[in-house]
């Protein structure tokens, strides 16, 4: 299996890891490399919401009004009209649409530095959540001095939106971990894991992880994460024989062209390699 | 009169439905033949034949008699062999040509030392075979594949063999420890064939279109020849042939119903259906019926409805 290889060929540069749930059995490539996480970040952001729902600090039901809020292409971000929704109907469009104007409202509610402090007790201490989405763009907005998007190769190789030390970020190995706090129903309790897995099952992007398994019996649940040349999923891979595999994959493109397909695909491509390495 | 006799004349002439060929068959003259269905027709006091058209039908009386005939002739030959053979009896058996040779060797070898002095005579046929010599009293009990059905056949309980895949060893495929049967797209099936098995031959390839494997062609047989040759997969049991690799079948979408089946039950016929049963569970990896997986659909929301 020669993971590099397939990664060149799509024009990125990759790392991976694919941890067996039941077994613990692993494929590694460059899984301990601080990645930028882009909008994988929601899904801790999501595991943290569970937990004071858990807690009872927070109501999952209630229905906030949403009036300003951060434009975007997706979700409440792409609605033009007051919205009125349930916090946990966001945390479904922060996770199947990646909306971000709904993941900054979550955040406002949890605090980031309740991520965090999560992250700290499940000793993932190499994923770290610094900025929700508004403070990300702000900090793209800032290093180019251009609106979004940004296609400029000179001006990307200055965003710290892409650099894991000053961003967002994790390893492949840590996201997997969490996915299995969520499998294993460790993450919270076994009401809100469900429900978190629920969600992860509801991901509408059909180009990346879950492209790479081609099957009507074969369940896929993930949540991806974009920026400029930076294309990932993490998500959860489960076979009709009972066996279900964490998968991470975080992609750098050598060309900062938006839409690659294929550096896309390649994300199912290895994640399926990895999973029929597992599978033996 | 020798009814028996007499009942073995007519249901020959039903299958010839022609006095001439049937007694060409029987080796005799062809009014002595006439005359014997007309006293047998006096005997029991009903046309059997109507003899206005050119060639000659059976009236209702002789299709109902035909089935109950045939039972009759076959039972006194079994008589006949009986006395023939004293102690030495015989069992016929018919088992699918496709059953895997160790099954079958397995099967074998394990009712002659259960079933002391009765001598099993085994053969090769497909169901559709065995459903027809089951009738003609040629076999007593036979294996065969479901759906079956035909009157006057009983069946034995019901097992499930879930058929992996036989690919050629230089099969890209054999690298992963499984194949889901939508991998299979683009590539020619081997399968037994339809008139031997129309009833899972039906059955194997809808459940293939269902799972998203439409084979570019469907080649009929049981030789691997064509897989060896990289030409076409088959579904079957693990073989052990050099150049051919086995592969379970991811999810086991394909489930083949089997089971002993016979028109007249004897001691022996049971005793042959349980050690059956006990040996396909054994060597074939064959489970009760229950045990069949159904098959899922995990949903996506990129093909929900109207998405």
């Amino acid at each position: 299996m020669n993971l590099e290889e397939v990664f060149r060929r799509a024009g990125v540069v990759g790392s991976l890891h694919a941890v067996d749930l039941d077994s613990g059995a692993e494929v590694s490539h460059l899984a301990d490399e601080p990645v930028p996480t882009a909008s994988v970040f929601k899904l801790p952001l999501l595991a943290a919401f569970a937990r004071l729902a858990d807690a009872g600090e927070l109501d999952p039901r209630e229905r906030v009004t949403v009036k300003e809020r951060l434009p975007g292409d997706l979700g409440m971000g792409a609605m033009l009209d007051d919205v009125t929704m349930s916090l946990r109907d966001m945390a479904y469009l922060m996770i199947a649409v990646s909306d971000n104007a709904s993941a900054d409202v979550l955040a406002g509610r949890v605090g980031l530095e309740r991520v965090n402090a999560m992250l700290d007790g499940f000793g993932l201490s190499a994923t770290r959540v610094v900025h929700n989405c508004a403070g990300l763009l702000a900090t793209v907005r800032e290093d180019s001095g251009e609106e979004w998007p940004v296609v400029d190769p000179e001006i990307l190789a200055k965003l710290r939106a892409l650099d894991p030390a000053q961003s967002n970020r994790s390893t492949p190995r840590e996201t997997t971990a969490l996915l299995g706090l969520i499998w294993r129903d460790e993450a919270a309790s076994p009401e809100q894991c469900a429900w978190m897995r629920r969600l992860l099952g509801l991901q509408v992007w059909p180009h990346r992880l879950s492209s790479g398994f081609p099957y009507d019996d074969v369940a896929v649940s993930g949540k991806t994460g974009t920026l400029p040349t930076l294309r990932a999923e993490a998500g959860v891979v489960e076979y009709p024989d009972g066996g279900r595999y964490a998968v991470a994959v975080f992609t750098r493109a050598f060309s900062p062209a938006l839409n690659q397909p294929r550096a896309d695909a390649v994300i199912g491509t290895a994640a399926r390699m990895a999973v029929d390495h597992l599978r033996g | 009169m020798d009814l028996v006799r007499h009942l073995y004349y007519f249901t020959v002439v039903a299958e010839e439905r022609h006095f001439g060929n049937a007694a060409i068959r029987l080796g005799m003259a062809q009014p002595p033949l006439s005359q014997r269905i007309k006293r047998l027709e006096e005997e029991l006091g009903a046309r059997l034949f109507d003899r206005s058209a050119r060639q000659v039908r059976l009236t209702e009386a002789g299709r109902l008699l035909l089935p109950e005939a045939r039972e009759v002739v076959a039972r006194v030959e079994r008589l006949r062999e009986l006395v023939r053979h004293g102690e030495a009896r015989t069992l016929k058996v018919a088992l699918p040509p496709d059953l895997g040779a160790t099954a079958i060797a397995a099967l074998v070898a394990r009712f002659r030392e259960e079933s002391q002095g009765l001598r099993l005579a085994p053969a090769e046929m497909w169901t559709a075979d065995q459903v027809g010599a089951l009738s003609e009293g040629l076999i007593d009990v036979g294996v065969v594949r479901h759906p079956v059905t035909a009157p006057g056949l009983r069946f034995g309980q019901v097992l499930v063999q879930t058929p992996g895949v036989l690919l050629a060893e230089t099969d890209p495929l054999t690298e992963g420890s499984s194949v889901h049967l939508q991998d299979l797209a683009g590539r020619e099936l081997l399968l037994f064939p339809q008139e031997g098995e129309p009833g899972a031959h039906a059955e194997t390839l809808s459940d293939c279109r269902r799972n998203g494997f439409v084979p570019v062609e469907v080649h009929h047989g049981i030789g691997l020849g064509l897989v060896l040759a990289g030409s076409a997969v088959a579904f079957g049991s693990e073989v052990s042939l050099p150049g051919v690799v086995w592969r379970p079948l991811l999810g086991s979408p394909l489930a083949w119903r089997v089971s002993t089946a016979w028109r007249v039950e004897t001691p022996e016929v049971a005793a042959f259906a349980a050690t059956a049963v006990r040996t396909l569970k054994e060597s074939a990896g064959m489970t009760d019926e229950g045990a069949a997986p159904v098959r899922q659909v995990r949903r996506r929301p990129a093909m929900g409805f109207l998405a």
